[in-house]
């Protein structure tokens, strides 16, 4: 008779489990961690910059040559006006005496306006030439020079930063700085959103006595939404709040605190629309 | 964003294809195993010594390449640690298959016993090793004939 080997029993050095199994639960604790590291490095990294000296921010935003970016030198009236107008607000929102606003202008048809690192606003032209008067143009100032009051710039750069630490894991030098990027549009949570309309209404009626034209701001920028036939991203999924709300946080604003909703709006000086030819 | 549908599409891919080709190999190593089992492959330094017997070495290698998917749920299962099941059945295949190919030619020579059988294993992908291991299995031993 033929020697006979006994034919070991399968699956003892590996395992039956549809690997379908392991890879779920795997890609969802990932996801989880991921996203458990990401929270808590964004919430403490906004929380470390913002206990950075606004001296310290300034030097990090003097690290990059702005003005080569912007078109400020060649509209020097329409800046100086910008300027004077960033100055009178940052007076009437008490910033800080080392916090310094610097307005630059962006001949660029995008319709959009932000702040970013060491008090520095860009304003597009897309966005100036839709303002109807001076009032709507200091909510959108006044929103803006909010968002550098409470140093949400900064604390978004930390957020961002210290993911990006996080996940090139030891890689941390200048580069990260780069690519959270000083010039690109910084992302503000909506929280920071609402305390800036906030804090712009709060400037309107300081320095008007009323914050009419200020709900104009968002609806130029629901009907420019309209025209692109752009549909706003869900409440759950955006980082701005919904323009509807924005429009109606004015009047209850306005009904909460006693304020007038209706007052003589201040037209914008002349060479305004020309320097836009 | 591509590169997320690109890992996606080779992950799926990695899946089905992998799981195929696994499948087909298990059903083809039970098969030859049944043939072959016959000869007795033994771990043992100690050779027989009732009679005579002629010695040669015999091995068998096979070069198995990862599938993204198996890579994939081992990239995520670092993270965790713990069994990493994808790779077992990768390094299941590739030894029985190294056995197999050893006891064929083992067979070719006539002999009566396979022993001292030894494994070897070994990662083949170089400096691309962190992207998909490519692995040998080689196994060898001493074949023994008895001579008539």
């Amino acid at each position: 008779m033929e020697y006979q080997n006994k034919q070991p029993p399968e699956g003892i050095n590996t395992s039956k489990q549809h690997p379908f199994k392991e890879f779920s639960t795997l890609l969802i604790a990932a996801l989880a961690l991921v996203f458990i590291a990401t929270l808590v490095l964004g919430v403490g990294g906004g929380w470390l910059a913002g206990k950075l000296p606004i001296s310290a921010e300034n030097k990090i935003a003097a690290l990059y040559d702005i003005t080569q970016h912007t078109d400020t030198a060649e509209h020097p009236k329409l800046a100086k006006y910008l300027q004077s107008l960033a100055d009178k607000i940052s007076k009437a929102q008490n910033l800080p005496p080392d916090m310094h606003i610097t307005a630059h202008y962006m001949n660029s048809p995008t319709v959009n306006a932000f702040a970013t690192l060491g008090g520095n606003l860009f304003i597009y032209r897309g966005l100036l030439e839709r303002l109807p008067n001076e009032n709507t143009l200091v909510t959108l100032l006044g929103h803006e020079i909010a968002h550098v009051k409470y140093r949400h710039p900064i604390k978004s750069l930390g957020r961002g930063v210290l993911v990006g630490i996080a996940m090139s894991t030891g890689s941390a030098n200048a580069q990260i700085l780069g690519d959270a990027g000083l010039l690109t549009v910084l992302k503000f949570s909506r929280d920071m959103e609402k305390q800036a309309d906030k804090e712009a209404m709060q400037t309107l009626q300081t320095l008007y006595g009323h914050i009419d034209g200020g709900a104009k701001l968002f609806k130029i920028f629901h009907e420019m939404r309209d025209s692109m036939d752009a549909d706003e991203p869900a409440e759950l999924f955006s980082t701005h709040p919904l323009d509807q709300d924005r429009i109606d946080s004015f009047t209850q604003t306005a009904k909460q605190k006693g304020w007038s909703e209706t007052g003589n709006l201040t037209p914008l000086p002349d060479f305004f629309e020309k320097a836009f030819e | 964003m591509e590169q997320l549908i690109a890992t996606l599409v080779f992950v799926t891919l990695g899946f089905f294809f992998g799981r195929r080709a696994e499948k087909k190999h298990y059903t083809s190593l039970i098969e030859r195993e049944e043939k072959l089992n016959a000869l007795p492959v033994i771990a043992s330094r100690i050779p027989p010594y009732d009679a005579p017997y002629e010695q040669s070495l015999v091995s068998g290698s096979v070069v198995i390449a990862n599938d993204y998917f198996k890579a994939f749920v081992a990239g995520l299962r670092n993270l965790f640690g713990g069994k990493v099941r994808s790779y077992e059945t990768l390094l299941d295949r590739a030894r029985r298959e190294a056995v197999l190919r050893m006891k064929v030619q083992a067979k070719k020579q006539g002999a009566d016993y396979v022993f001292n059988v030894k494994f070897e294993t070994s990662n083949i992908s170089g400096q691309y090793s962190k992207k998909l291991p490519i692995v040998e299995v080689h196994a060898y031993g001493t074949a023994l004939k008895k001579i008539a």
